[in-house]
């Protein structure tokens, strides 16, 4: 009907307000139903058995005394199973182990019982006889010729792409752009470093949790901490060998998830025992099971070179990375590629090569977090800037400036940038941040300390997959909205509900947000790839203005006036513009459609991100992209300062604060973008800092929150100042562009640019701990 | 497994002695955990917040006295305990978070004997008394003999910890629990506990011991006594910490590598030094 920028111009207010989160209250005073809280009749519970080794062949399980306890219902092992793969993009596993465990922790048996205690109880009673086989742990010992190979099936496993020769190897990507080989030469500088990342772990404050009862049809239901209610239900179905229309996925209130939660948790293990007992079964993962269990973020190597001429204008980059994908493939064939489409950065570099692998080890699984392989190129990337810029005598945010993409250049394998934005988000941190005073001296650090400030330059996707949304018109003229989006607790709901309101000129309780059930939402893939408010937002506007279309015919009718001269005032009327008498209510208008003309009105909206090119083949090399050639969202940009402060003494750190400027396209709702901005932040303050999860020879060493440390509120910084800029996306609705994973990019890299500005030494290896930072200290001194 | 809240000392004793596999409840911060970890499978819980005499806080000549069941949130909050008692309150200030405080006791802490909690050092720097009570009466231990081992007191399993005996004097001395760890909360990587008295410029009373550094508290009657009449120069810590980074034996954990603790002893010293001149 009409283009955007005639839209934007009559934007409802309550697009951009910073309305309260709808689930708030009910969050806040502890009424907030999540999937534990969730009792069936008859209910059962249950728990699973991980394997005390990482790699080991299964003798025998004797589960005879288990059985036997009163109370257990039911004691599953791999061999009571189907042999039904699942996987995203390798079919390689099964929910629990059969003839071999890659993983310590990996399940291999699983009990229901009246309550978690017999449940426990069980699995005390339960033996196993293995044979030990040796684990691979590291990264580039998974890839050696002799290394010993974890899935000896691999080749036989349904797989959505071509699997690399080495038997290790999950995928391998390449890319390159112009003529890395001979470019060195026209390079006045030249760094060259090796890059050390952590796996770290998801935390969601609730653990993964799943209720699953069979009726008697043998429709399978589920209640599931998820990110995806029709992922859940596409995996549980695989898993079981039935077809989805026999799976339910319903999602209650989530308590967080930052990818960890995508594709599936243990959502098919407990549906295998509620169809075992025939009673709904409940299983809620305690945070040591969850940690050894469940997902995690890759950890891995990055070997890193650049070049650049005197003037500081880069010339040249060759990267490798080498990331642990852990026992099984999960999202790994996705997010080493990602890594390696994101290791240029939001810069011009025209000779570029990057090599990157997922490798199979017998550590836990690695998946989606938050970012999916981002941050761990650009903390190689980014760090390496810096260091280019202190060979060079350049101020590291001119260097960038200096080579931001702009609007007429393309990104990396020949995209095309929709916005070119990175500029705009470098002056403003700097001048927020009052970069050159600081940078130059700034203010004194505290007795002890050395004070010093970084940054990081960052770009990012927002877009991904399918989605769908429908808007009803109820009798009463207020709507109701299903889209089966999940909010994982970074506000979807509220955003979606501001964005029907803003689009139909309705107050926020008029409209309805309907919890996601793959039994009544269309399809929608899931929460993730930063692509709610924009993918999934597209949908729910242009549903609500189909809804909206729908309304002015019937207006028209009634009012006996053109379309055209009809406008919708605030609270669900729809008037003749210029003439104020003239309107009719929503209800009105649904009465109408209900009992005398037309039929129920309902809006409905579903497509598929698409991206406007591909990459482009004839500008470079492409190997390996497993499935997204075309592109995975539209381009985000940000840039971030941090200004810490290193204890001499012992070598720790502390953010004093922080400034962050984003690309937001448009801020549907500012404090919600601001939470989003702190949140990934906070966390990647603990990436950079504290969080790593460690293994000793294939055994996780500190699965529990005592011993694998988040920063709490007394570690964050001071103050985050969150930057908004905001220039209209043209394909987004309201123009708003997703934030959730592009501010958790760039805290690793912007505070060991920050060390490394406060005390001379370069911190190669997150997380920054004070050992490593003493560490890397002493050495600069020793090295002057 | 059984519950029981006895209503006074002798009553908790006496049960205490009658069943091998009984155990004392406190705030149950750590012994619900480990109830739950299944680490400890006690035959009954003796409760013992309804036993009056193990409460509170009271000062009495020459020393303050800490009811076991006292928790730290008290602790923390109580301004009596300034001089050389200031170090056992600002060891409680820092411990974990607020819901822990308001529920972990002191009595809770110390039996425990975790190398890596903030009491024990302390207690050695202030130079406490533990009072032991059992069903043939009341011993007192001090503090340097109280922590034995990783988990390991001197107390014997039919005892239970009355109360900590906190000398006053010397009365102008400063006391400061210095507490390096990852995050705010989190246990120590390494703790200073440091008593000092300092009369016109010289150091006239010193006690110091280093926490998270070995099975025990590290305290040296050398180092103490290489400080109490120094003059605190940056040399004589220098000495004192290196002698203190000898004895140490810290583990290699999560936290960080032996060595590196041992390290940052030196230099954390001087801090504490630094803090209370
Ligand atoms: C998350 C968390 C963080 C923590 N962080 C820190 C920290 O930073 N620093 C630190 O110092 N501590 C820390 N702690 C430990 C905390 O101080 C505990 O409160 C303390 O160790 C136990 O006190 P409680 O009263 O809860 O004892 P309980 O858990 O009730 O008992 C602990 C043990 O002492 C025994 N016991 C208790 N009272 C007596 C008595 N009067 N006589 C004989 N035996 C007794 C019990 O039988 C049991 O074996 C932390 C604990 C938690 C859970």
């Amino acid at each position: 009907m009409s283009t955007n920028m005639a839209e934007n111009q009559q934007i409802n207010p309550i697009i951009g307000a910073s309305v309260p989160r709808i689930e708030g209250p009910e969050k806040a005073t502890g009424r907030a139903v999540y999937t534990d809280d969730i009792t069936r009749p008859g209910m059962l519970h249950a728990a699973l058995l991980g394997s005390h080794y990482p790699h080991a062949r299964i003798l025998s399980i004797d589960t005879s005394r288990a059985k036997a306890l009163p109370g257990v219902k039911a004691v599953l092992t791999g061999a009571d199973l189907p042999l039904n793969y699942i996987g995203m993009f390798i079919k390689d596993q099964l929910p629990l182990a059969r003839d071999k465990v890659c993983y310590s922790g990996e399940p291999v048996a699983a009990v229901a019982a009246v309550d978690l205690a017999t449940a426990r109880q069980a699995l005390r009673l339960i033996e196993m006889e293995y044979e030990e086989l040796e684990p691979v742990t590291d990264v580039e010992e998974a890839l050696e010729p002799d290394a010993p190979v974890i899935h000896e099936k691999r080749d036989e496993y349904p797989t959505m792409y071509e699997l690399p020769e080495e038997p290790n190897a999950i995928c391998f990507t390449e890319f390159m752009e112009g003529d890395p080989n001979t470019a060195w030469d026209k390079c006045d500088a030249i760094v060259e470093d090796e890059y050390l990342v952590p796996a770290q772990y998801h935390m969601y404050m609730e653990p993964s949790s799943t209720v699953a009862e069979v009726d008697g049809s043998g429709k399978v239901t589920l209640w599931s901490s998820t990110q995806g209610v029709a992922r859940s239900q596409m995996y549980t179905a695989l898993a079981l060998g039935l077809p989805m229309s026999k799976v339910r996925v319903i999602a209650p209130r989530i308590g967080g998830g930052f990818g960890g939660k995508c594709e599936f948790t243990n959502q098919p293990i407990t549906a295998l025992l509620a169809q075992a007992t025939g009673r709904p079964v409940k299983l809620t993962f305690s945070r040591e099971d969850d940690m050894t269990m469940m997902k995690r973020r890759h950890g891995g190597k990055i070997y890193m070179k650049t070049g650049a001429k005197k003037d500081g204008t880069l010339v040249a980059r060759d990267c490798r990375i080498i990331l642990d994908g852990g026992a099984y493939a999960d999202e790994s064939p996705e997010v080493s590629p990602v890594a390696a489409f994101f290791s240029q950065g939001p810069y011009r570099i025209p000779n570029m090569r990057v090599e990157a692998w997922s490798v199979y080890t017998n550590l836990s699984r690695a998946s989606a977090f938050r970012g999916f392989g981002n941050p761990q190129a650009t903390f190689a990337s980014e760090s390496q800037l810096d260091d280019l810029a202190d060979q060079l005598g350049m101020d590291p945010l001119e260097l960038r400036l200096n080579n931001a993409l702009e609007q007429d250049d393309k990104f990396f394998c020949g995209k095309t940038i929709e916005k070119a934005t990175m500029r705009a988000c470098l002056e403003k941190v700097r001048d927020a941040s009052g970069w050159a005073a600081k940078r130059s001296g700034g203010r004194p650090a505290a007795p002890g300390k050395k004070r010093g400030i970084g940054m990081a330059g960052m770009s990012h996707i927002s877009g991904l997959a399918g989605a769908g949304a429908n808007v009803l018109l109820n009798e009463d003229g207020s709507v109701t909205l299903n889209c089966g989006a999940v909010d994982i607790g970074q506000g979807s709901d509220t955003i979606f509900t501001q964005i029907v309101a803003g689009a139909l000129a309705l107050d926020m309780d008029q409209v309805n947000f309907a919890a996601p059930d793959t039994d009544s939402s269309p399809y929608q893939f899931q929460t993730s790839a930063s692509r709610n408010t924009y993918t999934i937002g597209r949908a729910v506007k242009k549903a609500s203005d189909d809804v909206r279309d729908q309304i002015y015919r019937h207006a028209g009718e009634i009012l006996e006036c053109d379309t055209n001269d009809l406008e919708l005032r605030q609270g669900g009327v729809v008037g003749v513009k210029g003439v104020p008498d003239a309107a009719l209510p929503f209800i009105a208008i649904a009465g109408r459609a209900l009992w005398q003309e037309g039929g129920p009105i309902m809006g409905t909206h579903n497509w598929l991100y698409t991206p406007q090119d591909r990459m482009d083949p004839k500008r470079m090399l492409l190997r390996g992209f497993a499935l997204m050639p075309d592109g995975i969202g539209i381009f985000t940009f940000g840039a971030q300062v941090a200004e810490v402060e290193v204890d001499e003494v012992t070598g720790q750190v502390e953010v004093l604060e922080y400034w962050a400027a984003h690309d937001v396209g448009k801020a549907i709702n500012k404090t919600s973008v601001e939470g989003q901005i702190e949140g990934g932040i906070v966390q990647m303050l603990g990436y950079a800092l504290t969080e790593e999860m460690l293994w000793d020879n294939g055994r996780m060493i500190n699965p529990t929150m005592m011993d694998y440390k988040i920063p709490g509120m007394a570690d964050a910084p001071y103050k985050i100042h969150s930057l908004l800029i905001e220039e209209a996306e043209e394909s987004a609705p309201f123009g708003a562009k997703g934030v959730g994973e592009i501010c958790a990019v760039g805290p690793a890299p912007a505070i060991a640019n920050a060390i490394k500005n406060a005390v001379g030494a370069r911190v190669a290896q997150i997380p920054a701990t004070p050992e490593r930072v003493l560490t890397a200290m002493q050495s600069a001194d020793d090295a002057d | 497994m059984k519950y029981i809240e006895p209503a006074s000392l002798p009553e908790a004793l006496e049960i205490l002695s009658a069943d091998d596999e009984a155990r004392c409840l406190a705030g149950g911060a750590t012994l619900v955990a480990m109830l739950n970890a299944d680490l400890v499978e006690p035959s009954t819980l003796i409760g013992l917040r309804r036993i009056d005499e193990l409460a509170g806080i009271s000062v009495s000549g020459d020393h303050i006295r800490i009811g076991a069941t006292t928790t730290h949130a008290q602790i923390a909050g109580d301004d009596r305990l300034t001089g050389n008692a200031a170090v056992v309150r600002d060891a409680a200030r820092q411990i974990a978070h607020s819901a822990i405080r308001n529920m972990g006791t002191i009595g809770g802490a110390v039996c425990h004997a975790d190398p890596n909690a903030d009491f024990p050092g302390a207690l050695v720097a202030a130079n406490a008394v533990l009072e032991a009570a059992g069903q043939s009466g009341r011993r007192q231990i001090p503090a340097d003999e109280f922590f034995l081992d990783y988990l390991e007191t001197s107390l014997e399993e039919d005892e239970i910890l009355s109360a900590v005996m906190v000398p006053v004097e010397p009365v102008g001395a400063r006391g400061r629990h210095l507490k390096f760890s990852r995050t705010h909360g989190d246990y120590a990587t390494i703790s200073i506990s440091l008593v000092l008295a300092i009369n016109s410029g010289a150091c006239s009373h010193a006690r110091v011991a280093v926490g998270s550094a070995g099975p025990a508290p590290v305290h040296l009657a050398e180092v103490d006594a290489l400080l109490t009449g120094s003059d605190l120069s940056g040399e004589t810590i220098k000495q004192a910490g290196q002698k203190l980074m000898e004895a140490a034996d810290p583990v290699d954990d999560v936290r960080g590598s032996a060595e590196y603790r041992r390290m940052i002893i030196p230099g954390l010293l001087q801090r504490a030094v630094d803090e209370l001149r």
